[in-house]
Formats: C-alpha cells, structure tokens, sequence
C-alpha cells in the first residue's frame, strides 16, 4: 500500500520535471500552450461558440458573410454558423486524435515489448503481422472497412489503431532487443522476477520516451487522417468535423461564391492543430535525445493518409542521428 | 549469392499479395450470412418472393452460387486469369477494364508530380547541404515543418480557389471532354497539362520539401563520413568527390523513399483526384464505394495491393544492387 503511494509520488514528480522541461523548450512551449488552447476550447465549446451549430432551430439564411453576429458568415449548405462549426469540430478532431493516439501507445507498447522481450514464436507471429499489415494499402481498406460497419467513430477509430501499432511496436522492439542484455534487467531475472514483472516494471519504462514521443506525432497523424476522410465523405455524417467543413465549403460551391473564410477557417483549424502536436512531440524527442538537439532532420510525415509516416519518421532520425555521432 | 535473398523475397511477395486477396475476398461476406444480401441489400417495396429471384440472379451473375469454398476457388482461379469480376454498373463491364481505363490518366498525375519534386527536391536538398546552418537550410527546415502539418487537401483547396477561381489561371475542375476527346496531337497534350496543372501543384509542394530534407540529410551524413576524408586526402577532385563518393551513397536513403511513393503512385492521390475532378482510379474508387459496387472495390484493392507489392520488390531489389549489404546480411 505504502508503496503504491510512494510510486505514485515519484511519478508525479518525475511528470512534474518532465513538463518542466517542456515548457523550458521554446517550441514545446509553442506545442503545449497550442494544444492546452484547443483542449481547453474542445471542452468549452459550449459556452465560447455563440450558436449551437447541432440545434436545427438556430439555422439562418444560408452563405451570409462575415458579420459582428456571425463572425464567420454562415455555411452555404446549410445556414450554420461558421464560427461555432469550428469552435465545435475541435471536439472532433482532438477526441479523435487523442483517443487513437493512446490506444495506439498502448497496443504497440505492449505488443512490441512482449515480441522483443518474449522473442521466439511471439516475436515470430508478431513481427510477420506488422511486415504484412504493413505493406497494405491503407486507405482504400479502411474505405471498404467504413462502408460495411458503418461511419460512427467508434469503427473509424478502431480501424485508425488497427492500421497503426504496426510502426511502434516495431521501433519498441528493437530498443526492447537492446535493454533485454543490459545488466539491471539481467539482475531482476536473477534474482527471479517473473516475465511479466520484468516486462512491466523494468523494459516498459525504458521504452517510455519513444513512447510518448510517437503518441504525440501519432495524433498529429490521426488528425489528418481523420480530417482527410471527412473530406472524402467517409467519416461520420451527423458530426460536426473540419474535414466535413472543408467538404461542404466545396460542394456548395463557396469557391465560386467566393467565400474563401469558409474553406481557411477548418483549413487553419487541421493546420494548427497537427502542427501544435508535432511541435509537442519533436520537442519531446529534442529533450530525450539531447544528441539530437537543433539537428531535428527531416520529420518526413505522410501525405497520403496512410500511417507509413512513422516509419519515414525513424528513418530519418536515423539519418540524423548517424550525421550527429560523425560532428561529434 | 544474392539469388536466395531474390527468391525468398518474391515468395514473400507472393504470400503477402495471398493474405491481401483473402481479405478482400471476406470482407464483404462479414457480418452477412448471404453474400448476396450485402451485394444486393433488399429493398422496401419488393417482396419476399421476388426478393428471392433477384438473389437468384445476383448469384449467378457475381459467381456467388456454392459453398463459400467453391465460391472462393473460382475467385482464385479467375483472379489468375486475370479477371477480377463484373461490376455493377450499366452493361456490366469487366472490373480490370475500368481500371485500366482509368490507370492512365492517375499515372499522369502521379508520375508526373512525382518526377518534378524529386529533381526540384534533389537539386534544393543538395543546396541547403551545402549552406548547412545558413538561413537557407533553416528556411527548408521550417517549410518542413509547416508542409508536413498542412494537408494536401487543404493546400489543393487553396490553390483552386485563388488559381482557379480567383485569378483563372489554371481550371479548377478538370475538362470533363478532355478524356473522351484525347487524341495524339499537340493539342491535346497541352489541354491535358493545362488540366493537370493545379493537381500536380498541389500534391507537388509537399513532395519537393520531403524529398528536399532527406537529400540534405543523407548528403550531410555522407560528407561527414570517414572515406569522404580519405578521399579528399587521397587527391580526388572535387567533381569526383561529390559525383563518385558523396552522391552515389547519398542515394540510398533517397532511392527508399522514391520507393516509397512508387507504391503509392495508384492509390495515393484519392483525395487530389476527387478535388479537381480527375478521371483517375482514385474517382473510381470513391464511386464504387458511394454506389456500394463491391466487385468493383475489391477489384481496385487487389490491383493496388498487387502494384504497390511489385513495386516493394522491385525496389527492394534495385535496393540490394545499390547496396550490397543488403544481401550479404541475409547470407550471413
């Protein structure tokens, strides 16, 4: 019990620290004080938005320009305020984010510990796994999975985790390979702890800092992924998301209106939001990883939706990392 | 030597391409104990008996009479005589000729945007090497940053409404003729480049900054290595030290990434094509999906799968001759 308490206390300052560290960081300070915004906005939509863009009630002439009333103008399809549409999708885009995000940390971590750790036949059936998920085109499957089981985001966030612990467990692994022959996770097997002690108590908090690093570049991933299949129509259609706003911006033909603040405002929304959580998770990674400090390479992200992002990510911290030990 | 490494790569190949073919075959069968009934969803005013014949039919039409078994051996065989089945539309075309009607017009776009931000993203990948830590090479960084966050989408919205609409400079939608009345003449060549010009805009921007930051990176890697020195101690001239030794190995990184969007040249521009309306196989896709033409859908997610696996071969294997190490790993 005791030590339950003490544990608890030491993480806590050991997170304390790490924010800290964070917040000493210029562009992590940039990162946090961005997303702490669009969470704290998510959360209050409520009362920041002036209009509930969900109530049919308060819809108004369709296409107004922008106006001390409506800020934004309104949407052309429908009469919306554009204004409160984007206070509202934040909600969307940062739930979904955050949610794939920690499931992702959370299968790939443990799948990638147990298949470094574990080796043999676990690591065997694991590994082949993500080589093949790996390989296959991610977008139009994740089309045909949405079309049969329906657009709620409870199917589209599961298949964004389904097609994304491949590239963490991969990257946990072979840390995994590395701590597995150190000298205090040899000591604990000695001294007879059980596998599944060692995995959770002694490699998982080794691997911890890839960890919160990729979650943090995940989400910023998801949220485009996200945001992009809106656009295409395929996410859920009784939700109010960025991705949907730019749809309709479109297909109402807001471009030959030209009403161009109703194609920037979700534009900049994606934008300032994907780039908050990559700063968030570069400068994470500058923390953990001084070597690499003000060398951050090319941070290759996908542009195709698809989550291959992560791999070109470590390759070019690769890179990076062999051009840091040759300056030195 | 390198031959068992060839032969066990091919056989992967071959068995990642049985799982992807598996799948597609399923998929629509899940969470339905008639396939029929997901290829033909009953309507509201037709009655059961009725219902009955029009199920008849589909099955027969679609090949979905049998066990589930015989009805996925006839998939195989047919899919090894290279016929992915019937589609749904009108006149019922065979699915691998609205492909390849298609495949066209995406390969323009793709290969196109693909070829420009390569040699643009080479050219300033290799600049900013050379002004390592100048404002240049800061300049890149930053555009990296702020490209990788932007979606494509969003930057092809951009540029259709100021290109497009606001100054007219480019068509924002592509000529719906421009397929059914291309001929091989000059003219038509340029209305197709005319037409082609916002998409290959918008999806080049982020290729050139990606590819410009890996071609810095592994040239600054490379130039920091040992036989670089001992190059340059050796007498080598400049010319050969930057074509023989520094480029020749900076290769490598960036041929993985050209790679990369090799396997990606079909199916990866969905979002562009459907922006600026373009005939290509991404329009196709997100049609069948919008008229639930299943044969259709698993027809173009076999064909993708199958490019974008033969691709990784190929690149695998081009790979393993630039770098030797590859196959002398897997000897070992």
């Amino acid at each position: 019990m005791k030590s339950k308490v003490e544990n608890l206390k030491i993480l806590k300052n050991k997170s304390g620290a790490f924010v800290r560290k964070i917040w000493k960081h210029r562009q992590g300070r940039i990162g946090m004080i961005v997303v702490l915004l669009l969470v704290l906005t998510a959360v209050f939509a409520k009362w920041i938005a002036p209009y509930d863009p969900y109530d049919v009630t308060q819809r108004v002439d369709k296409g107004l320009s922008p106006s001390l009333t409506h800020l934004l103008g309104t949407s052309i399809t429908t009469g919306q305020d554009v204004f409160s549409m984007l206070i509202y999708g934040t909600r969307v885009s940062l739930s979904v984010g955050i949610i794939t995000g920690l499931a992702i940390a959370v299968l790939g971590s443990v799948l990638g510990v147990a298949a470094g750790y574990l080796g043999g036949i676990v690591d065997m059936v694991l590994m082949r796994i993500v080589d093949i998920m790996i390989v296959i085109p991610t977008l139009p499957l994740t089309i045909v999975i949405t079309n049969i089981f329906g657009h709620s985001y409870v199917v589209i966030v599961l298949v964004f985790v389904l097609f994304g612990w491949q590239s963490l467990s991969r990257v946990v692994r072979s840390q995994v390979l590395l701590l597995k022959n150190s000298d205090y996770v040899k000591a604990a097997e000695l001294a007879g702890a059980g596998k599944k002690y060692i995995m959770f108590r002694h490699i998982l908090p080794g691997v911890s800092h890839l960890v919160v690093m990729n979650t943090a570049l995940t989400c910023a991933g998801i949220m485009i992924a996200e945001a992009g299949l809106s656009f295409l129509g395929l996410g859920n259609p009784t939700a109010i998301s960025w991705g949907k706003m730019l749809a309709d911006a479109q297909s109402g033909g807001s471009m030959l209106f030209g009403h161009w603040w109703t194609i920037l405002a979700p534009g900049i929304g994606i934008f300032l939001s994907v780039f908050a959580f990559m700063r968030l998770g570069l400068a994470i990674e500058e923390i953990l990883n001084p070597k690499m400090k003000r060398k951050s390479g090319a941070y290759v992200m996908h542009r195709q939706l698809n989550h291959r992002y992560l791999e070109e990510v470590f390759q070019s911290m690769n890179d990076v990392e062999t051009g840091g030990t040759a300056d030195e | 030597m390198g031959k068992i490494y060839i032969v066990k790569r091919i056989l992967y190949t071959v068995f990642v391409f049985a799982v992807v073919v598996t799948l597609c075959f399923f998929i629509p069968r899940i969470g339905v104990d008639d396939p029929c009934s997901r290829y033909y969803p009953a309507q509201g005013n037709m009655s059961d008996a009725q219902y009955e014949v029009i199920k008849e039919l589909t099955r027969e039409q679609y090949g979905l009479d049998g066990t589930t078994w015989s009805q996925f051996c006839r998939y195989i065989s047919n899919l090894c005589k290279g016929d992915l089945g019937t589609s749904y539309q009108s006149g019922s075309p065979k699915v691998i000729d609205l492909i390849f009607a298609r495949l066209p017009w995406t390969l323009v776009l793709s290969v196109s945007s693909m070829l420009i931000s390569l040699f643009f993203g080479m050219l300033i990948g290799a600049f900013c090497a050379w002004k390592r830590g100048g404002w240049q090479d800061r300049a890149l960084m930053n555009a990296s940053t702020i490209t990788t966050a932007l979606p494509a989408f969003f930057l092809a919205l951009l540029l259709a409404f100021f290109l497009g609409f606001q100054w007219e400079i480019f068509p924002a939608y592509t000529d719906q003729n421009m397929v059914s009345s291309f001929r091989w003449n000059a003219k038509s060549v340029l209305n197709v480049a005319y037409n082609a010009a916002l998409p290959v805009i918008s999806s080049v921007i982020g290729g050139i900054i990606s590819y410009a930051q890996s071609t810095r990176n592994s040239v600054i890697a490379v130039s920091n290595e040992n036989f670089i020195i001992t190059a340059k101690a050796k007498g080598v001239s400049n010319t050969a030290v930057i074509y023989k030794h520094t480029l020749r190995n900076a290769m490598l990184p960036i041929a993985t990434s050209l790679g990369m969007s090799i396997s990606g040249l079909i199916g990866g521009s969905v979002v562009i094509e459907q922006i600026f309306n373009w005939n290509g196989v991404g329009t196709l896709f997100l049609e069948a999906n919008n008229t639930n033409d299943y044969p259709l859908m698993m027809g173009i997610m076999i064909f993708l799968s199958a490019f974008a696996l033969v691709a990784n071969l190929v690149t695998d294997l081009c790979y393993s001759l630039l770098d030797p190490r590859v196959t002398l790993g897997e000897k070992r």
